[in-house]
């Protein structure tokens, strides 16, 4: 029994409201993109001046390029960590699996501002870690205040939660038995976690590599607090574009390279697997 | 007993990590009660700063706006994520996987380009001032996917022969989802509605961009920060904790009392480890 309008409602509804303030949104700033702005006036004549800017000035391009290299780093970070600790936690989390996981998402959900004041908490001139060194006598660590180094270390603070629940979600889908199956056709535990579990849960890897990946490529607030005067990345420098220096065409611009590199990456990892094949049956039973 | 390096090895990573995560956490939680913030091992205690956070009045405006962001953003979210999950599972036939794709889309575009790109559109476009609608809007926009994601997996198990059978029987379609699915699917509802809450009250990218000079509890924070980390800051960080700490914690009870599920499926479980 199905109704005539119900598609209407049920998907029509939501895809309205995502294209209307979602997608419209990002076209905007692609138009945007290839306007001037002028003493804080925008100028609407089409030109790729923006992006000549972007391409030629080398500040600009060591920002991408810096961007690039810690989310990267720290998404791999995050997953070699991510890896282990959401294992362990299906394999001997008993029946408190799921209070476990819930735990890890609690920094997650409390917003990025707090825990960063968290973080200098802990990482800072008068913080945690100083504070015991300098109490033992010995001198403080260099290395962890406003530096890259504790950008790195607070990107990973933040994102960490996202990429435990998510391989979490993904072990947690994955039938166990198959790994009790391949041991008993003689399989060593090394051999079935990598011909078993490590292929069939790499599309919730991938998933938690991307969504940690994307948010620091574009972060803004851990390298202002944290990292150091050789800190600055592309997500900082856009948002000064729309604060202190008005220059929002250029921002818009800086905006469209983030979301462009976003969606290469996207587009790579869906490329990179099969999603049959990694078990994935989430929607579509109809 | 023998002991197994690997098990060793993963529980010390789980410890590690979970240090990782609620050392700081901890940390601003003693400071704020402690007279010593920078400082607080051994900790002396007392609530001055607990007080001074509570009698400041920019606080106070911004805690209700985050209050009001956080409300309708999650309403708004829970409803729209709700109608698309069914949507998916009932009525996008093939064209499953296009839908789905637009739905997840927002969960792979960084909130600061939301926020940004929001501003253009709305101020530029529009010619609309930043206000609270437009930050609810644009803050359901980031919560729809993940609410999406927490109700796909309470509907996954949902039998949905109960609503034809139902339907069969002569109710209407609303009577059918008041009487039928509504109270099968709510804890999915729940869950998603909490969790978006929690995400639209912090969020400080998209509300920044959209309010101008309206305060919100993660912008006066960020505003605070600029000028050096004050105890107030670790009050309120510890405050929301708190809070985030509770709601889940209901979350949890009402898991426990087997009223949510989760996607929890004990048949998959391994007999032996």
């Amino acid at each position: 029994m199905k109704g005539r309008f119900a598609p209407a409602i049920f998907l029509g509804i939501p895809s309205v409201f995502l294209v209307g303030l979602f997608v419209l949104p990002l076209i905007s700033m692609l138009v945007l993109s290839v306007w001037r702005t002028e003493n804080y006036h925008i100028i609407r004549d089409f030109s790729f001046h923006n992006y000549e800017v972007l391409a030629t000035e080398g500040a600009y391009v060591t920002f991408l390029v810096r961007s690039l290299v810690m989310a990267s780093a720290v998404s791999l970070i995050c997953t070699l960590i991510a890896w282990p600790v959401a294992y362990g936690i299906t394999l001997y989390g008993g029946r408190y699996k799921l209070l476990l996981t819930l735990a890890f998402a609690v920094p997650f959900l409390t917003g990025e501002v707090l825990r960063i004041i968290a973080l200098q908490g802990l990482l800072g001139p008068v913080g945690l870690l100083n504070g015991v060194l300098l109490s033992l006598g010995a001198a403080p660590l260099r290395v962890i205040m406003y530096t890259n180094v504790a950008s790195a270390i607070g990107l990973v603070y933040l994102y960490l939660p996202i990429v435990v629940t998510v391989i979490y979600l993904s072990l947690l889908n994955f039938d166990q038995r198959l790994i009790d199956a391949a041991t008993i056709f003689g399989a060593s535990p090394a051999r079935a976690f990598l011909e078993v579990t490590w292929p069939l849960n790499l599309f919730g890897t991938l998933i938690g590599f991307a969504l940690c990946f994307i948010p620091c490529l574009s972060a803004t607030l851990a390298p202002r607090f944290l990292g150091g005067p050789n800190g600055t990345l592309y997500g900082m420098a856009m948002a000064q574009q729309f604060g202190e220096s008005g220059t929002w065409a250029l921002g818009a611009a800086m905006g469209v390279v983030l979301f462009a590199v976003s969606v290469l990456l996207v587009v790579a990892v869906s490329r990179l697997i099969d999603l049959r094949r990694t078990g994935f049956t989430g929607f579509g039973r109809g | 007993m023998r002991l197994k390096p690997g098990k060793t090895a993963l529980l010390a990573t789980v410890a590690v990590s979970y240090l990782f995560l609620y050392l700081p956490v901890v940390h601003i939680g003693l400071a704020s009660f402690a007279r010593n913030s920078n400082f607080p091992y051994p900790p002396k205690w007392s609530l001055d700063t607990m007080t001074r956070l509570f009698s400041n009045s920019l606080y106070q405006t911004a805690l209700a706006n985050s209050l009001i962001i956080g409300i309708f953003s999650a309403l708004l979210a829970t409803a729209l994520a709700g109608l698309a999950t069914i949507g998916l599972m009932r009525h996008a036939g093939r064209r499953a996987s296009f839908y789905l794709a637009l739905f997840i889309a927002p969960l792979f575009v960084a909130e600061v380009l939301l926020g940004i790109s929001s501003l253009i559109f709305n101020g530029l476009f529009l010619g609309l001032r930043g206000n609270m609608a437009s930050a609810i809007l644009a803050n359901v926009v980031h919560c729809f996917s993940y609410a999406l994601l927490i109700i796909a997996t309470q509907l996954y198990r949902y039998d949905w022969r109960l609503d034809d059978a139902a339907m069969v029987f002569g109710a209407s379609p609303a009577r059918t989802f008041f009487e039928v699915t509504l109270p099968l699917i709510w804890p999915g509802l729940l869950g998603a509605f909490i969790v978006a809450f929690i995400m639209a009250f912090n969020n400080l990218e998209i509300s920044f961009y959209l309010l101008g000079a309206t305060p919100t509890l993660p912008s006066a924070a960020w505003g605070a920060l600029r000028y050096g980390v004050k105890p107030e800051l670790y009050a309120l960080a510890t405050c929301v904790n708190l809070v985030v700490f509770l709601l889940l914690g209901l979350m949890f009870v009402l898991m426990r009392t087997g009223l949510v599920t989760f996607g929890h499926r004990p048949e998959r479980e391994r007999s032996a480890v």
